[in-house]
């Protein structure tokens, strides 16, 4: 593979030893660019493309997620990975809202864990170049009926969230509930759901592996987490291993949650178009499953997996 | 308010009391005394115009008689009395129209009985004194004639009759018509008896019938002025008076009785309203010593409730203190976890790196002994040498050993670098937090500023330049983790204020010297100072220029309580968009270390 082959990758770091030992880690990988600041590197974004853009998230000027949501704009088609020290949780619920990242990868990190997640961007990156330029500035409208559009699952223990979550959205947009998993998984077997609304703890039990499991088999699916327990290192679990598309706190506001469900079905009908674009929504394998949020049961597992005909059929 | 309210119920009293005199006015319409006062001379009138008239009757019975005396007193008397209705004590004039009518009237016709009778005393005198002179011709010409006449003849008897029925005439006060009638005939006859020669006798008896004729004409004069007289309507007129007079008086009665009713009703309205206002006041009163006996037990349960209240705020204000803490520890942990991540980051990936590295440098190395193995036990073919040894060095080339190594070393040297920095950091932590030393310790102020910068320096990074002037300064007496704790607020404060004036080129002067038995620390920054309002206020608790949610306006406060209690003082000056400058003072030695210490205790 000659030079101009390799992908190309942007560090960016204030602390010049972070690029040394990026340089020395992926040193003949990929074709490698390195910004000491987040200024720099928009610069740097201005001019050139790139496949994937790590950034460390404290940086004095601007932040990594700042800097990450000016890629988006200005370089969609890169993969976003947040490499951080410390990130309060504003800063996490920044990064999945504004920043789509792929992947929060904390400091100090795993060398082989992080090669992994590098090469997967850059795959995801690569084979879905064509389609994130088609979709790109597509609405997601296409003049599908109201009636045809995807369902929205609300899965919440408090029973009330759901209208209320209806009330908000009017009739535009179809509604179903469910208090418990089992329940939502019913409702996926019997009907097209496009995004999912979920709490991060149904029946006290933590939906990361739910939502894991359920964007596995059915990358389309957009899953959304709306909770008043927000906690750092769930929610960076929700974006490596559930690639939620949203983090919303409570209370829930009228305008906020119109817009994003809005965006959220949008998302869902361009996954569905250009099925490459799962790629790069992939989540992350538990490396080893934690025992405070045991995996599904088998038999839940294998209904899920049934259920991508479902979906995608 | 008041003042409108008090105008207002004086009204309504003087309304009242208004009321009240009106009606009892409109009671006291008909006046009882003066109504029998006034009947009474009515009466009076009455009784004298009856005896007026008696008088009178007795003048006709005896009408040869003057009786003037008694009746002018009685007429002296009625004048009195008519003037008494009419203008005097018992006047009725003026009462009403109607009476002021029948009054005219009856006064009217008292007038011309009056006049009446004065006139009936004059003419009556002179008719009298011709009847007596009449009366008295009479029996002269009577005899006169007898004498010329047969005694107990015809003529003779017709004269006896005719003097008896000519004095029965004079006696009579109203003499019968029959009678005259019979002295016309008598006379007829006695002319018609009269022989004509007996001219004498004739002569005689013309004379006689000229005077019974004359006495009864003036009779009957005398008889008609009497009749007029008595026929005046005096008492007719004096009866409708009454009958007016009573009348209005009788409407006057009921009227007042009319209003009399409707002053109960009114006095009894009064009475109830009186009455409520007693019970209103009576209640007032009862509630006012219920009030009385209650307000001792309400002044103790307020206190119990405000002293209460005054626990609970105490509570609140020492978690809020706590809040503050625990915040400003979650920041300042935040800031070093991330200063401890990265240096841990790269040094930890530095070794991975070098020990993968060394893996393919050990190839490298293990063929290089290989051959060298080979050449050393001379054992080998030469073929087998060479192949070993360009193996070998096929190996180093394809790894570019010497330049791996040397890329190596310079990692090792950043992870010494980094692990260096981590230990810094934690010694500065420990320095920081300084648990390790009690409160009388000496301690180096230019060593805890130069900690706080150490784990600031998340805040101080980029565009923000620290110089620092450190004078010699002597160990000072405190508590060392209170006083970094200041010098990490101030710090951090004067980034923030750099950021918020978006300076480009931060600047942060910390000066240290010894000033009067103490050291004196100034901090000076180029950020976006602070409004004289907001140095006013910098030092109370809960104030806070920063966004909500961002600060809980405690930390300034919380700096001047540790430095007052250290027995310090603190002063800042500012000009607005230009910067600020923290100046504080703290003496060498704690006066009362245990009281100071306690102090501090009862603020955590």
């Amino acid at each position: 593979m000659s030079e101009t082959e390799k992908a190309r990758v942007l560090f960016v770091d204030d602390e010049r030893r972070i690029l040394t030992t990026m340089r020395m880690l992926f040193r003949g990988d990929y074709q490698m660019f390195f910004a000491n600041s987040a200024n720099e590197a928009i610069e740097f974004l201005k001019r050139e493309t790139v496949d994937v853009v790590v950034s460390d998230q404290r940086m004095p000027g601007m932040t990594g997620v700042d800097l990450l949501r000016e890629a988006k704009d200005l370089r969609p088609e890169a993969m976003r990975i947040l490499l951080t020290g410390y990130s309060d949780l504003d800063a996490i619920i920044g990064s999945i809202n504004e920043g789509e990242i792929f992947r929060f990868v904390n400091k100090p990190w795993d060398n082989k864990e992080l090669k992994a997640t590098v090469a997967q961007a850059v795959e995801a990156s690569h084979t879905t170049r064509e389609a994130i330029q088609l979709s790109r500035g597509e609405s997601g409208e296409d003049g599908q009926a109201v009636s045809n559009l995807p369902a929205t699952l609300v899965l919440d223990e408090d029973p009330s969230v759901a209208p209320a979550i209806q009330q908000m959205l009017g009739n535009q947009y179809r509604i179903v509930a469910a208090t418990t998993i089992e329940g939502a998984i019913e409702i996926m077997e019997r009907e097209a759901v496009g995004v999912v609304i979920t709490d991060t703890r149904v029946q006290n039990q933590s939906v990361v592996s739910l939502l894991s499991t359920l964007k596995e088999h059915n990358p389309e699916l957009i899953s959304m987490v709306v909770t008043a327990r927000a906690d750092a290192g769930m929610a960076i679990e929700l974006i490596n291993q559930g690639q939620i598309y949203r983090f919303i706190t409570k209370p829930l506001r009228e305008t906020q949650t119109k817009i994003t469900v809005a965006s959220a079905i949008n998302q869902h009908r361009r996954m569905a178009r250009h099925k490459q674009l799962s790629r790069r929504y992939q989540v992350q394998k538990p490396v080893e499953p934690k025992p405070e949020s045991p995996p599904l049961a088998s038999g839940l597992l294998n209904r899920i997996r049934s259920l991508r005909r479902l979906v995608t059929g | 308010m008041k003042f409108v309210k008090l105008f207002f119920s004086l009204v309504l009293v003087i309304a009242a009391l208004g009321g009240l005199g009106f009606l009892i006015q409109k009671t006291q319409a008909a006046d009882g005394q003066k109504h029998l006062e006034r009947l009474a001379a009515l009466q009076n009138i009455n009784d004298l115009d009856v005896a007026l008239n008696r008088a009178m009757t007795l003048n006709r019975a005896s009408s040869l008689q003057l009786q003037s005396d008694n009746k002018s007193e009685i007429i002296t008397s009625l004048g009195d009395a008519l003037d008494d209705i009419d203008s005097g004590d018992n006047s009725l004039r003026g009462l009403a129209p109607a009476i002021d009518k029948a009054l005219d009237q009856f006064l009217a016709t008292a007038g011309d009985k009056f006049v009446l009778a004065f006139d009936f005393d004059i003419r009556s005198s002179q008719i009298i004194q011709r009847l007596i002179r009449s009366a008295d011709a009479v029996p002269l010409y009577i005899n006169q004639s007898k004498n010329l006449v047969e005694t107990g003849g015809n003529v003779d008897q017709l004269l006896s009759r005719l003097q008896t029925d000519a004095m029965a005439v004079i006696i009579a006060t109203n003499p019968e018509e029959r009678l005259l009638d019979g002295i016309q005939s008598q006379l007829v006859t006695l002319k018609a008896s009269i022989a004509p020669d007996q001219l004498e006798l004739a002569k005689s008896v013309d004379q006689l019938e000229f005077a019974i004729k004359s006495v009864m004409a003036d009779k009957r004069e005398l008889v008609e002025r009497l009749d007029e007289f008595f026929d005046a309507p005096t008492a007719q007129d004096l009866n409708s008076l009454n009958d007016v007079y009573t009348q209005w008086h009788e409407s006057r009665v009921s009227e007042a009785a009319e209003y009399r009713q409707y002053l109960v009703a009114y006095a009894v309205v009064l009475l109830l309203i009186l009455a409520w206002l007693g019970l209103r006041l009576r209640r007032s009163f009862i509630e006012l010593d219920k009030a009385n006996e209650t307000l001792e037990s309400q002044v103790e349960e307020r206190t119990r409730d405000l002293s209460h209240t005054l626990k609970e705020l105490q509570n609140s204000q020492a978690q809020l203190i706590q809040s503050e803490k625990m915040a400003s520890l979650g920041q300042m942990v935040a800031g070093v976890a991330h200063e401890i991540n990265t240096p841990l980051g790269y040094a930890r990936g530095n070794a991975d790196i070098v020990k993968t590295s060394l893996a393919e440098v050990r190839t490298v190395t293990d063929q290089q002994s290989k051959a060298l193995q080979m050449i050393a036990n001379g054992a080998a073919s030469e073929e087998a040498i060479a192949e070993a040894l360009s193996m070998a060095i096929a190996l180093d080339q394809d790894l570019a050993t010497g330049e791996l190594l040397d890329e190596l070393d310079s990692l090792l040297g950043d992870t010494d670098h980094g692990l260096e920095q981590i230990a810094e950091l934690v010694a500065s932590l420990k320095d920081f937090s300084r648990v390790d030393r009690s409160r009388d310790d000496l301690f180096d102020v230019n060593k805890g500023i130069e900690s706080a910068l150490k784990i600031g320096q998340n805040h101080l990074k980029g565009n923000i330049q620290v110089k620092k002037v450190f004078g010699e300064l002597p160990e000072i007496e405190c508590s060392p983790s209170q006083l970094n704790q200041i010098f990490l607020n101030i710090i951090t404060n004067a980034a923030q204020a750099i950021d918020v004036a978006g300076r480009d080129e931060g600047r942060i002067f910390i000066h240290t010297s010894p000033l009067n038995e103490g050291v004196s620390i100034r901090i000076l920054d180029n950020g976006c100072g602070m409004s004289e309002e907001t140095m006013a206020h910098i030092f109370e608790p809960f104030f806070t220029t920063k966004p909500v949610g961002k600060g809980t306006g405690l930390g300034m406060s919380i700096i001047y309580r540790i430095i007052e209690d250290h027995g310090g003082s603190i002063d800042v000056k500012s000009i607005e968009g230009k910067g600020s400058e923290f100046s504080v003072w703290l003496p060498l030695k704690q006066p009362d270390v245990a009281t100071a210490d306690d102090a501090v205790a009862a603020a955590a």
